[in-house]
């Protein structure tokens, strides 16, 4: 009757977690602070501040994803062609339309977003100060009049770079859990 | 002239009355109507050639990947002969999606309901338990296989199309065929796809995009105003509250397939600046300001022997850029300077599936000459995704602006306003450019997009 006595059956051989020991809870606590940074400014339309938490040689990749069966699900994620590609450059681009036009349409009036990110992880790397981050994203996207919200839902790879008291993106790879992204755009930042 | 139309909408509105022909207008109802809709999928969706995809996505025997033709799923693949297919994705026995992935490879497509089986031709191979014959024995295997469309090849492009009877491909390019080959034919390596599609859904009716698609050259001035704003497309003295320079150009149109030839001089000037372009030879003006990714000089040497005299003067003075193929597909070949006074490149065109009224899919693929250098087309394929598609700057606009429409169509009253196209340029073929198509010169106004519906109203009312 004692848990001792419980014994676990399956039909195969169980393997041992392979999975990397995370960082400290230290660093973990600062860069979930991070985290929370960067979709408050996104979330509440602080664009232009935005940009300082971006590395100069940030990649920002939202690969295009499709169902494949079970045995090539290495394949699920384009290696060349995503939703969005882009460099620091780019990204300036579309917040400066954003934010320096009036002519922004298609977030203009704007969309109301929440960005909920949890299951934080992160690892050291084999450059001192930098990290690999895994994310969750939840973010709810509401329009107009819609009494609905268009839902996406992805984990988030990134890497970011310590910056004095704080952090820089470095990389942010989206991959999202749609291979038919549920919205008619990608005009908000993820 | 009262004739019986052979197809009404339940309320006993025929079809032509959606249309006043006179005052070129059509009733907003059409962005909505559900009845409207499933006479669209019987007239034009199961009627006319649709692309499905690229044959460089399935370039080995037994590649395959899954599609839609309107709300109809269907398997494209290519066999151990490489010739290519395209199958309903729905098993004859119980109506089961055969695939479940989206792409893939294998010689045999097995339903994993039942196991009957399919070759990539859409034929059947069997079901299991044989010697039971669990397929009966009312009909013979050969009635058995995977309906099958027709399948056209063009210029690597895949057409299918559900009517046996339909004419060729070429029948529905009709004279704008002149205008594609020098989009699509220009080198023997000819394109590629730099991906698999990017997908998403557009809660609107899929005329929406399908009219716009058709050389609505208006809009820029407007809706992507902002592009202008913030310096790309060149922000050059030319541009005013009032006037873009691409605005201007030659529309040419035919059978309701559209596309917009806009000025070379114009990109000429902003990247090159101060040289004549007037003065240049068109062999001159190609080799200086070359189509996207025609960058060697073998590329470009193929490009002179495949086009014809004609076609390389259309390219070399204002070569076609904006468009569509009737019904539902958009075309966007890029010549856009940046910013920094590069050419930002790329090739992308669109299918527009309908799922429902008020719903379509909207699939973006992205290409590049085969032949073109990596390091050429890495550049492309970037300056593409952040131009059109999902995230694309332009092309965001859009899709934001599609709905409205739709949602406008359902009120009571809006579904009694219309869509006008009145700004009328009239014919005008400039000195040169080849008698090939209807042809617009000019400010772009609502010619080409009139045509659109005239082709539109043609088929549906037949």
């Amino acid at each position: 009757m004692t848990s001792q006595a419980a014994i676990k059956n399956a039909p195969f051989d169980i393997p041992s977690i392979d999975l990397p020991k995370p960082t400290d809870s230290i660093t973990h606590y600062q860069v979930q602070q991070f985290l929370h940074l960067d979709a408050y400014l996104l979330d509440h339309h602080r664009l232009a501040e935005w940009l300082n938490i971006l590395a100069p040689d940030l990649r920002y990749f939202v690969p295009v994803r499709q169902t494949r069966e079970r045995a090539d699900r290495d394949k699920e994620f384009s290696d060349t062609l995503g939703h969005m590609e882009d460099d620091f450059d780019s990204i300036a681009m579309r917040v400066h339309r954003l934010v320096n036009t009036k002519t922004a349409w298609s977030e203009d009036p704007a969309s109301r977003v929440r960005r909920f990110v949890t299951n934080v992880t992160v690892w050291e790397t084999d450059v001192e100060g930098e990290y690999e981050v895994l994310n969750y994203l939840m973010l709810t996207r509401n329009r107009f009049y819609q009494e609905d919200f268009q839902i996406f839902s992805a984990e988030r790879h990134d890497r970011v770079r310590r910056v004095g008291e704080t952090f820089e993106l470095v990389r942010r790879e989206v991959r999202m859990d749609q291979s038919v992204l549920g919205m008619p755009n990608l005009a908000i930042f993820l | 002239m009262l004739t019986k139309a052979k197809h009404t909408l339940p309320d006993g509105t025929r079809i032509e009355d959606l249309f006043n022909l006179d005052t070129r207008e059509v009733s907003l109802s059409t962005m909505h109507d559900p009845d409207l809709y499933r006479i669209e999928m019987e007239k034009i969706f199961t009627k006319s050639w649709l692309l499905v995809g690229h044959e460089s996505e399935i370039p080995k025997s037994g590649d395959y990947v899954v599609r839609d033709m309107a709300e109809d799923e269907v398997i494209v693949t290519r066999d151990r002969q490489g010739d290519i297919h395209v199958n309903l994705n729905v098993c004859p026995h119980r109506g089961m999606h055969v695939c479940t992935a989206e792409a893939g490879n294998t010689q045999v497509h097995k339903c994993i309901y039942h196991g009957w089986a399919f070759r990539p031709d859409g034929s059947f191979v069997g079901a299991p338990l044989e010697k039971e014959k669990m397929h009966g024995e009312i009909y013979p295997k050969e009635k058995l296989g995977l309906k099958k469309a027709k399948v056209e090849l063009f210029h690597g492009l895949i057409f299918a199309n559900w009517d046996a009877e339909a004419a060729p491909l070429e029948e529905q390019l009709g004279e704008m065929k002149f205008y594609y080959d020098i989009m699509f034919g220009k080198t023997e390596g000819g394109l590629e796809v730099m991906g698999p599609p990017q997908r998403l859904t557009i809660p609107a009716n899929w005329k929406t995009a399908g009219e716009q698609a058709a050389c609505d050259g208006f809009h820029t001035l407007t809706l992507h105003r902002s592009q202008f704003d913030i310096g790309n497309f060149g922000s050059d003295g030319e541009v005013t509250e009032e006037f873009i320079p691409i605005m201007t150009g030659i529309n040419v149109a035919d059978r309701g397939n559209a596309l917009r030839c806009i000025s070379a001089a114009q990109t000429f000037r902003m990247l090159i600046g101060k040289e004549k372009f007037e003065d240049l030879t068109v062999e001159d003006r190609l080799r200086k300001l070359p189509p996207p990714g025609i960058v060697t000089d073998q590329m470009k040497e193929e490009m002179f022997k495949r086009l014809s005299k004609d076609q390389l003067y259309v390219a070399s003075m204002a070569p076609p850029q904006v468009g569509n193929m009737f019904p539902n597909i958009n075309i966007l070949f890029i010549y856009a300077p940046l910013p920094d006074g590069t050419l930002g490149s790329g090739l992308l065109m669109h299918a527009i599936n309908p799922k429902g009224p008020d719903k379509f899919q909207w699939v973006t693929w992205f290409f590049a000459e085969k032949d073109t250098p990596d390091e050429v087309k890495k550049a492309m394929r970037s300056a593409a995704v952040q131009t059109g598609g999902t995230s694309g700057l332009i092309e965001q606009d859009d899709s934001d602006t599609w709905p409205h429409m739709t949602d406008a169509a359902r009120g009571a009253m809006g579904m009694t306003e219309t869509l006008k196209y009145q700004a009328i340029a009239g014919e005008k073929r400039p000195e040169g450019w080849p008698d090939k198509a209807k042809v617009f010169a000019g400010l772009s106004k609502d010619d080409a997009q009139w045509t659109w519906w005239l082709q539109y109203h043609k088929v549906m009312t037949k």
